[in-house]
This record gives structure tokens, sequence and C-alpha cells, in this order.
């Protein structure tokens, strides 16, 4: 049977009048829709994993989702839609609040084309977001007319394989080819804890010492690739106004120099031995002041799991410190947070330009 | 709204937490009491987990129980349990190590001298800079006392820092008790560091009131007396009046719900659109309300007001005592648990319009809201086919299951030109995937940072006093018409209050 929009519309209607006609549940079906989200996954596996983040974003973030992967192999039809309804029992609600996922699996070159179909099963009114979840891809027509089309483009920079790559690239030409098209980073919203935390220290008079920052390191488990603190680095060189002193860098590198106001300032990315089998996360930030008052401001994962403890120790002798809970926001989590509010994040935009400052110019084609 | 001391953090710009107030120090009085451990600390500690809490934060509890730190900590940490079963020690301490508490006698200058003596040592140790919160959580009749005795230990001044008082409910018994407590804080205060406190004004849902009304354009256009029929607020519960009867006998339903909730809900529905999102902006159009409510006359009292009192009956299938019958409740009690009130408001946007009004306890469950119902489409079309159009309804859900319906008619698929009602839901828990704040968490930061929009003026207690008077005087010194306990609990309350709708089109809503 061939898929059509209305073929796919109609399926759906006939998937809720049959949830409403559900009579052993007995219970209203309310279909709720905040945004559209397209995401594009690159194998079966993929396709799987972001499959069950869209099923838990559903909880939070009802709307309608499209997922788009090439077909597994050469024998499978041109092109076949699935599709599934998520409904939400909450405690005590009256009502099923339902929402629903449309797969559609393609032969590659059908995907080429696909955009046109895909926005054509999209709802009304309401604002596109297409999720990218792996690394920037060059020369994918389907990525290109997304990115143009859709009101903002998500991707997740610590999840690409050549991160400096795809960071480079997103430096240099992201918002002069797509000027329309907002950029969210799922790296950035999940370093914002660690940079709230780092704010917190230096609050009130605290600020004036900002200026004597000399060295700052970040921790994170060894054998990974350090794109959050990379970005957290980035983040604190662009809000306080330092320049980075070259060499431009094709691989990250465990120290980065910065020019400040009052001298120089060396960031570590330090990569430590850790158990934790989320090993790419941060797990420590200790920034050192110099001038008159010689300081240490540290946020570390506390033995607790669930804590982390920011702490400020001046002349010996504490001055701060606050233990706060930090559980770890999976992708769904992630996702919900960043679709609150339709903009893009001028402090993104600011630690994306420094990244762009401290890595090699990207080529803009494969060779 | 960042305060100077955090813009001048780079490092702050753009973080969700940059309404994060200054360093202060918060002073509980009847720290040992149900509001502070219910509500009050587990709403601090929220904030605290969004980093919302200044970095330098003092918790001073303040009541007559002999307590030392440690003991206070304990009290709290075992309530705050209760809502937070996960709270690990290590969060506990962090989040406790700058509370304290002074036991003394609310009329004891002694303790307020030591209070003072605590407070600047802590602006010392932890850079508070003398900003200072005075919570009085606590009966009214000790009030004045601890307002005089702040005032007598110099604690209402800002020279350094600033310092606010926080008023809970109830604000005064009467129009005369709310004049003279205003008289009394004012001596003290000035009215910008008065925070009246009423929590309903702090709920996500009242404040969406305002958005609703004000971000959108498609209403405002039909919220008048041209289109609207008439609008229902209704605050019910299904509980009984449990442990508070001793503070019940001599409050009822009038002074626990209508004077101040109820009222500053109306208030909210019913305004002008005020000049600027701004605290003063906003006070000015809500007392105009009030000011503008028309006066019950004493002789025409009954087709404006109903009371009743709860009997015996049955709530979820289990039987319930009646009012006389519940534990230090007299047996001839007259205090009403229920009313219904219609408040015609003599403005031009609403002439003609009734507020019908309608509070009570162990009605058959605990909902909030507002519905505001539209005028019947002046010429039926369909007459042939449709005998029986419902009016449209809008719907605005404060608790619980916080949202709006449209209530409005559409065709029936088929040959004939049938119509049926239909709801159109928006559900907060639905649409966004943060849950919506306690009341107590959003007024607290308020007033960290001095934004008095969601707390109430002197004069509009006094306007919203003055207005419920007759009612009160005439209920209170006359018996009611009629038997008390005239409904039965688990009911919707007493058949009188059908009466005074007026027309046959108008019902109470059944929630």
């Amino acid at each position: 049977m061939t898929v059509s929009a209305q073929s796919i519309e109609k399926d759906l209607a006939e998937l809720w009048k049959a949830g409403v006609e559900d009579k052993a549940q007995q219970l209203g079906l309310q279909r709720v829709y905040t945004t559209n989200l397209v995401a594009y996954a690159s194998d079966h596996e993929e396709g799987y994993r972001v499959e069950q983040i869209l099923n838990d974003l559903a909880e939070k973030h009802p709307g309608r989702y499209i997922l788009v992967r090439p077909a597994a192999d050469r024998s499978e039809p041109p092109l076949r839609s699935y599709l599934s309804g998520h409904c939400l029992f909450g405690a005590g609600r009256e009502k099923r609040v339902c929402c629903d996922l449309i797969k559609l699996v393609a032969q590659p070159e059908i995907i080429e084309n696909l955009y046109g179909f895909t926005f054509s099963l999209l709802m009304p009114d309401l604002p596109v977001e297409f999720w990218w979840p792996g690394d920037l891809p060059y020369e994918n027509a389907f990525f290109e007319k997304m990115a143009q089309e859709s009101n903002r483009v998500w991707v997740d920079s610590s999840k690409f394989k050549k991160p400096v790559q795809s960071l480079t690239r997103l430096a240099a030409f992201w918002h002069s080819r797509y000027p329309h098209t907002f950029l969210g980073d799922l790296n950035w919203i999940r370093i914002q804890r660690w940079r709230s935390l780092i704010a917190e220290l230096f609050d009130g008079d605290w600020s004036k010492v900002l200026k004597d920052i000399r060295q700052v390191t970040i921790e994170y488990g060894e054998g990974t690739q350090p794109t959050r603190s990379f970005f957290l680095a980035c983040w604190l060189a662009s809000q306080l106004g330092w320049h980075y002193l070259g060499p431009r860098l094709s691989e990250f590198t465990d120290r980065l120099t910065f020019e400040a106001t009052q001298g120089n300032v060396e960031i570590f990315l330090k990569p430590v031995p850790v158990p934790d089998v989320k090993r790419d996360r941060i797990f420590a930030v200790g920034i050192a002041t110099g001038g008159g008052q010689e300081g240490i401001f540290t946020v570390v994962r506390d033995q607790d799991p669930h804590c982390v403890i920011a702490r400020s120790e001046v002349a010996h002798k504490v001055a701060f410190s606050r233990t706060v809970s930090f559980d770890h926001l999976h992708s769904n989590e992630l996702l919900a947070l960043g679709l609150k509010h339709l903009e893009e994040d001028p402090l993104w935009k600011k630690a994306l330009a420094m990244a762009g400052s401290v890595l090699v110019k990207p080529k803009l084609t494969l060779d | 709204m960042a305060t100077a001391a955090l813009l001048e953090n780079p490092l702050r710009q753009g973080l969700f937490s940059d309404r994060v107030p200054e360093p202060c120090s918060l002073v509980i009085y009847g720290a040992s009491g149900d509001l502070t451990h219910r509500k009050l600390v587990p709403a601090l500690f929220d904030l605290y987990e969004k980093h919302l809490l200044p970095t330098s934060f003092n918790l001073v509890g303040i009541s007559r129980s002999k307590m030392t730190d440690e003991e206070f900590k304990k009290h709290l940490k075992e309530s705050l349990k209760q809502s937070e079963p996960q709270l690990s020690d290590s969060l506990w301490e962090s989040f406790s190590q700058n509370f304290h508490y002074v036991s003394g006698a609310y009329d004891d200058f002694k303790a307020f001298q030591t209070l003072s003596k605590l407070l600047d040592e802590l602006d010392a140790e932890n850079g508070t800079a003398a900003n200072r919160i005075f919570y009085l959580s606590t009966p009214p009749n000790v009030f004045e006392a601890i307002i005089s005795n702040l005032g007598a230990a110099g604690l209402n001044r800002e020279e350094k820092g600033y310092a606010r008082i926080v008023i809970e409910k109830p604000f005064g018994h009467d129009l005369g008790s709310a004049k003279e407590l205003n008289r009394r804080v004012k001596e003290v205060f000035k009215e910008n560091q008065i925070y009246r406190i009423d929590h309903y004004l702090g709920k996500e849902t009242v404040q969406n009131l305002l958005v609703m009304r004000f971000a959108n354009s498609i209403f405002e256009p039909i919220w008048d007396r041209r289109h609207v029929d008439h609008v229902q607020i209704t605050a019910c519960e299904d509980l009984g009046v449990g442990s508070r009867a001793g503070y019940y006998e001599s409050s009822g339903v009038l002074r626990d719900m209508f004077q101040n909730h109820l009222f500053q809900v109306m208030c909210l529905i019913a305004m002008e659109p005020p000049v600027t999102y701004e605290a003063n902006a906003i006070r000015d159009e809500k007392l105009k309300i009030l000011k503008s409510i028309r006066p019950f006359e004493d002789r025409t009292l009954s087709q404006f007001a109903v009371r009743g009192q709860y009997g015996p009956g049955y709530l979820a299938g289990a039987r319930v005592p009646g009012y006389r019958q519940e534990e230090g409740v007299n047996p001839k009690s007259i205090t009403p648990t229920y009313a219904a009130i219609k408040v015609f408001l003599d403005t031009w946007r609403w002439h003609g319009v009734p507020f019908l009004l309608r509070s009570g306890k162990r009605l058959p469950k605990r909902a909030t809201e507002v519905a505001i119902q539209f005028k019947e489409p002046p010429n039926l079309l369909f007459k042939s086919n449709v005998t029986d159009l419902s009016p449209n309804v809008l719907v605005v859900r404060i608790q619980p299951d916080e949202g709006i319906t449209l209530k409005f008619e559409t065709k029936v698929p088929g040959m004939t030109m049938e119509a049926k009602t239909v709801n159109m839901d928006f559900r907060y828990g639905t649409t966004f995937a943060e849950g919506t704040s306690e009341a107590y968490e959003r007024l607290l930061l308020d007033c960290m940072l001095g934004d008095a929009t969601l707390f109430i003026r002197g004069d509009e207690t006094e306007a919203a006093w003055e207005a419920l008077m007759p009612v009160l005087n005439r209920w209170e010194t006359t018996e009611p018409e009629g038997d008390f306990p005239n409904y039965e609990a688990g009911s919707w309350g007493p058949a009188a209050a059908d009466q005074m709708l007026e027309k046959p089109w108008r019902k109470w809503r059944r929630l």
C-alpha cells in the first residue's frame, strides 16, 4: 500500500478512535500537541535509542513526533510508516493524555527527498524542532532542507564521534548558512547546572575575584572525549572576556591558555580514572585565584552520587560551602528542558564562537 | 528580576536562576508551628534545590518552646522528610547550616534584643548585609506585640539593608480590627516594607489569570456585561474543620475564604488592565474592584447571601460527623461552614453581571475554579433540530488539575443538524514538563526580591472587610434562616443557594 500523508492521518484517526472506544478502560482520551519534533536516526540501533527517548519525552512534552531512519537493507520497501500512540496515565486523572509517533523507514535515496513529505505530517501552527542525534553531516539533502525549514535544530555535541570537526563547522558556518534557524545543543543544557554552581561561588563581593582567576582545572572521565569540559571552558572564557592564545587545535588538548586583563589563565582539561560507567561526565571543577586574596573555588561530585559540593576557600578558610542534589539528566529530560522556550541562548552562541576561535578552521566539504 | 549584586557577576548571565535574591536573613515567628514545618521550610528547601535561595542565607526560628539550634533543626528535618523522603544527610546539613533558634515570649523585649544581636553576628559571619525578613506565622493575637517589639528593638530600620515584615492571614477579624492592625503595623513599618500574604495569589493558576486576560487579545473584547451572563467562583473542600475548630468557630467561612481568597480571585477576573506589571499598578486596579462591590442591604440580604453548616453525612462512602459534632465545636454553633454570595460590581464593564461566589467544607470534593458563563446566542438558528443549547463556559481550574477548559457546541456527525456540547481542554500538567511551584515558594522568593505584586496592600484588606461587614454583622447577630445544619456532609450545600441564582439558566456548577 502506498504511504501518503492522508493514509497516515486516517490511520492515526482510527488509532485514536479505537482508544476512545476502549470499553475496558472507560476513560476519556485527550490528544495534546505542544510542538512538532522530527528526529533522524542513522541506523536501526540509533533508531531504537531515539524512539525510546521520544517515548519518555512524550510524558513531559507531548507533541507530534516523527522519527526518520534509513531501511536496514535494500530488500525493504522504499518507504514504510509505523504509527504508535503514547498515553500518560496521571494519578487520579480522569483522562488519558496522548500524543503520537510516526516512524518513517525509507531507502536512503528516498530520505534525501523526504523533507516535503515529513513537513506534510506536521501539526500546523506549532513550532518545528529537528533533532539530529549524531555528528554533523556533510552534503545531506534531508538535513539541509530540514535545517532550513525548521524553527530549531538540536544536536548533542557531547555525542559527536568527531567532536572537533563538528564543532568547528557549527562555529564557522551555522549562523550564516541557516540565519533563520535556531541551534540548540543538549550538551549545553547538560552543563547548565555546572555553570550555575560555578556562578554561585562568585556572587556578591566574590565577583571581584573573577579578574584574578589564574587557573581552572576541569576533570572528566579518562578515555572519553572532553567535549563537555571543553564547552565549560569556552563558556568561562567567553563570559569573562578572555582571549585564546593559540595555537588553533585540531584535536582536544589538556591545556588551553587564555589572556585575561590581569595576566594569563591556564585551563586544564584533566582526564581522571573513574569507575563510573558514565565516564564522559564532568567530575570536578577547580578554580584558583591569585591577586591579593588567593582562593580555591571548587565544584566536586560528592561521595553521594546524587549530590555535588560547591565550596570556596579563601586564605585557607572556608568561605562558602553548599551541597546540592545533582541527579543525572537523561536525553529526554534535556530535550524537555530545551523545548520549553523557542529561542537560542545568546551565551551558547558566545561559547560556540569561543570554541571556533580555539579550534582549527573547518573544511566545509569532504575531500 | 536580577538583583544588582548578581548583575555584577557575569557568570550569572543567562542562567535560569538569575532571579536569585541578595543575601538575607529570614526570621520566622511561630517557628515550632504547623505552617513553618509543613509549608515554609519545604518551600525554602525547594528554592534551595532550584538554586534560588541566596548563597548567604540565615534562618532564625523563634517561638516560646525551649529548644537548642540542634533540636530545632532535628524537628525541621523530620518534617521535611515527610515531603522529601529521599533527603540525604549531606544535603540537609548543607541546607540547614545557617539555621538558628531563639526561644522567647513574643512580648518579652529581651528576646528581641537577643535576636538583634544574633542577626548582627550572622551578618558579620555570613555576609547577609543586614537584609532581614520577619515572618509572622503566629496566631493574630500576638501580631501587635511582635510588631511593636520589632520597632522598639530597631529591627524595622533600613539603614544598612532592608527590613520587611510578612503577615499571614487573618489580617484582622473585621473592619475595625483590620484598620487597627494596619495602624499599628504602619507605626513601625512603611507600607512598602509590609507583605500581607494570601497564599492563593502565589498559585501558578491564579497568576495565570493575569496572563490569560492580558497576554491574549481574544478574551478582552468579550470580557464584559454584553457577553458574560455571570461568573462563578468556587472553592470547595471535602475536609471538615479537623483540628482547626478553635480558629474556625470564631472565623467561619466568610473570614476564612471570602474576605481574602475569593475576593482576590474575583479582583483578578474583574479588574481593568493595569498600566504596568508592577505591584502598585495591579493593586490599584484590584482596589477599584473591591470598592465597586455593591453594598449588601440588610432587608434584601437573603437574596444575595446564603449560609450553611454541614451535618453528618457520607464522604467516599465513609460516615463523617456534622460540624456540631466535631471536637472543640459548640454543639449549638451557628458558625457557617458554607456560604454563597451574589456580588454585583458597580462598574461600567460589569454592571448587572452577578459574580456568584461559594465556598464550603465537607462538599463532595476539593476543587477551586472560576467559570465565566457567556450569554446564549441572540437568535437560535437551528430551532427545528436543536432545542437545548448549552451556554459557552470558560473554566479556569485553580486546583487540582490546573488548567483551562472552553465549553462550546459542535455538530454531531450525521444527516441531521444536532448539536452537542464539547470541552476543549488545556492542562498544565500535560503541557509543561515542569510542575507548578508551591505558592509559598513563589511568595517567599518574591518577598526576598522585594516584589510585592502578589501581596495585598493595606487598603485592599480594608476594602474587602468593608464589603463583607453587612453579611458578617447580620449572620453573627441573627439565628440562621431555617435550622442548622442545613446540608449533609458530602452534598453540594444548602438548597437555598440555588434560589439566589434568579434565572432558570443559571445553575451552580457540579465540579
